[in-house]
């Protein structure tokens, strides 16, 4: 695994040495900050509150976590595939696996760049007197960690397929914004309540799964394992499509 | 090092090569040569472990490519063509990732990566960022990459491409270094830079070997077109002096090709030389002889018939015109009489006024023939006529 290791480190330097990821994580900032003092008026002054708002409490996050990824996964593999550089990575000595894993840690990282800054709102917060409930910000931010590692392996699956960046990104929100609306599938087939698949749909359901747990503040294991599968299985899908190409 | 049995690689309904069979020893320097599309740079990517084959086997270091990717890939260096390189990055950076994917300690990489810069010509760039630099630079850094690791084997795409000729005949240099330390397999669609840098040659043409060996080999093994050109006066009985020099041992066929005033022409299809022999034949019997030789077509020539899918015994389409030839040509072109020159068309600059009078067609373009008797079509094809459009035309451009 030390390829994947040089392969994050190179793809982390060539992510913070292009202007998109400076211009994303400041617009999303900018956008985070805004939302974070709107809620606080909102709350009337409520912190704790505020912080969950932030971090999945609120649909300003999921659109956050739908959009960001796509845009810094999109580039990965189909940008890389018309420069070329796709085969000298993929005639170095690392496996496929490893490349994907590589690329997945990198934009990750991004992620918990953008993440971690609510630490620094409620640092502001503590030192105007109302220190806010430390536990639930920091599962906050690992549950928002694990949510936007899986929709950077979705973004990257699908980058995976395609050779235009742009189109990489729409099909990736598609995919992104179906696997949000996955649990809904029941409503339009209008299953009984016994239904099996309806238990399953219900199971899928990835705001519920993230509110029940790290919102709150508690860390369960079974929140957490669901997100590694579900990135698990789209690592796959994506390490599966880079091998594609070379048949194609 | 490297062997390929019956390699196919198919994309869809196209089949990009088909059953390749060839093997490089340790150390060996071979060029893959071919036009556009032949088959080189799939054959270099199946070899690099990037694409796997349809069917058929290959083994670099006697590893499987396909199966043992990881092994094989660990043993080769390889530059594709496009040169693949971080834009964003310095060259010491790309390097630095090199070395580390390639598992090179920082020992290692702290002296390697200067010696391939400099090995490359490359090293007062070692701190320019690569989306700056030239295509020829950047050519210098994907070398420098691929050699880092100090693979036993060296895929090289077309190592050369886009090089002005004083970096192609530096690279060359390096080319001819590499090959004394590395095994090599370079590919180019250019001749003259693969002869010149490795003894042996395989000829791709349309996804098939068609000819492998060193270049003498070659000759000797496409020379379908070799032969010995007797001019000579004979006298009246031609067919007795084509039965004569039938009789020579190695001759088979003789061409009669007519008389070009007293002296008659034959052309004698022939592996070897025999000049000696035909030679002593016209002495013995007092023949006038005005030429004796024997033509064997050049590499060139054979890479050319092969890629324009001529067969053996058609002439080349490849001969440099011979200067002394082309003066004579065009002072017969100078003397002809010139057409009317073509009036050049009036401009009209009011959009809205169509011209009233069409103005005169251009003159149709003028038919001349080669007129000089010692030509022979050495220069050009004599049954093609030549067009001449104009007063303004150069006469008697050297053809390409």
């Amino acid at each position: 695994m030390t390829g994947a290791w040089t392969i994050y480190r190179r793809e982390l330097a060539g992510l913070f040495l292009s202007p998109l990821a400076w211009v994303l994580l400041a617009l999303a900032l900018a956008f985070n900050g805004f939302f974070f003092v709107v809620s606080i008026k909102g709350f009337q002054g409520d912190i704790g509150q505020s912080m969950s708002f932030l971090l999945g409490g609120s649909y300003t996050f999921w659109m956050l976590v739908v959009l960001l990824p796509p845009l810094l996964t999109m580039r990965m593999f189909s940008e890389e595939a018309r420069t070329g550089v796709l085969e000298f990575l993929l005639t170095a000595p690392v496996t496929d696996l490893a490349v994907v894993l590589g690329k997945l840690g990198a934009a990750t990282t991004l992620m918990a760049v953008l993440w971690s800054s609510s630490f620094f709102y409620g640092l502001v917060a503590a030192a105007l007197g109302t220190a806010p409930d430390w536990t639930p910000l920091a599962s906050g931010v690992l549950g928002a960690i694990l949510v936007s590692a899986l929709f950077c392996s979705v973004g990257l699956a699908v980058s995976a397929l395609s050779n235009t960046p742009l189109l990489a990104a729409f099909f990736a929100v598609i995919a992104n914004v179906a696997i949000l609306s996955l649990p809904y599938i029941d409503v339009l087939l209008a299953l009984p309540p016994t239904s099996p698949v309806r238990m399953v749909l219900g199971h899928a359901n990835v705001i519920t799964q993230f509110q029940a747990s790290f919102v709150v503040g508690a860390f369960d294991t079974k929140h957490a394992l669901f997100f590694v599968v579900w990135t698990a299985f789209f690592t796959f899908l994506a390490t599966r499509f880079l091998e594609a190409r070379r048949w194609w | 090092m490297i062997t390929v049995h019956a390699l196919t690689r198919r994309f869809g309904p196209h089949t990009a090569i088909e059953g390749l069979d060839f093997h490089l020893e340790k150390g060996e320097v071979v060029g893959f040569l071919g036009p556009n599309g032949a088959g080189k740079s799939t054959t270099m990517r199946i070899l690099s472990g990037y694409l796997p084959a349809t069917s058929g086997s290959a083994e670099v270091a006697g590893f499987d490519v396909l199966r043992e990717s990881l092994e094989v890939r660990r043993r080769i260096g390889y530059l594709p063509e496009s040169v693949p390189l971080y834009a964003e990055h310095r060259v010491e950076e790309m390097l630095e990732f090199q070395g580390r994917l390639r598992g090179l300690s920082r020992a290692d990489r702290k002296k390697r990566i200067p010696a391939v810069l400099e090995r490359a010509g490359i090293l007062d760039r070692s701190r320019a960022i690569i989306g700056g630099l030239s295509r020829g630079q950047r050519q210098r850094v994907g070398i420098a990459v691929a050699l880092l690791p100090n693979p036993e084997v060296l895929i090289l795409d077309e190592p050369t491409s886009g090089l002005d000729p004083i970096q192609r005949l530096e690279m060359r240099k390096l080319l001819v270094e590499l090959g004394r330390e590395h095994t090599v397999l370079l590919s180019s669609h250019i001749l003259p830079e693969i002869e010149a840098v490795c003894p042996r040659v395989i000829i791709l043409s349309k996804g098939h070997i068609a000819a492998d060996g060193t270049k003498d080999e070659l000759v000797r093994q496409l020379g379908g077109g070799a032969k010995l050109r007797l001019e000579a006066v004979v006298g009246a009985d031609v067919a007795k002096a084509v039965r004569l020099l039938k009789s020579i041992r190695g001759v088979s066929d003789v061409r009669d090709c007519g008389r070009l005033g007293v002296h008659h022409v034959f052309e004698i299809p022939c592996a070897e030389d025999l000049r000696e022999d035909v030679g002593a034949l016209a002495a013995s019997r007092g023949w006038a002889l005005r030429e004796l030789s024997w033509q064997r077509p050049s590499l060139e020539q054979l890479f050319a018939r092969i890629a324009l899918d001529l067969p053996h015994d058609e002439p080349a389409p490849v001969a440099a015109p011979a200067p002394e030839v082309n003066e004579a040509q065009a002072s017969v072109q100078l003397t002809l009489p010139k057409s009317e020159p073509a009036k050049p068309a009036m401009k009209v600059l009011n959009p809205f006024e169509t011209p009233a009078a069409p103005t005169a067609p251009p003159a149709p373009p003028k038919v001349v023939y080669n007129l000089n008797p010692f030509d022979m079509g050495a220069t050009r094809d004599l049954s093609k006529p030549k067009a001449i459009d104009g007063p303004g035309t150069p006469p008697a451009e050297p053809r390409p």
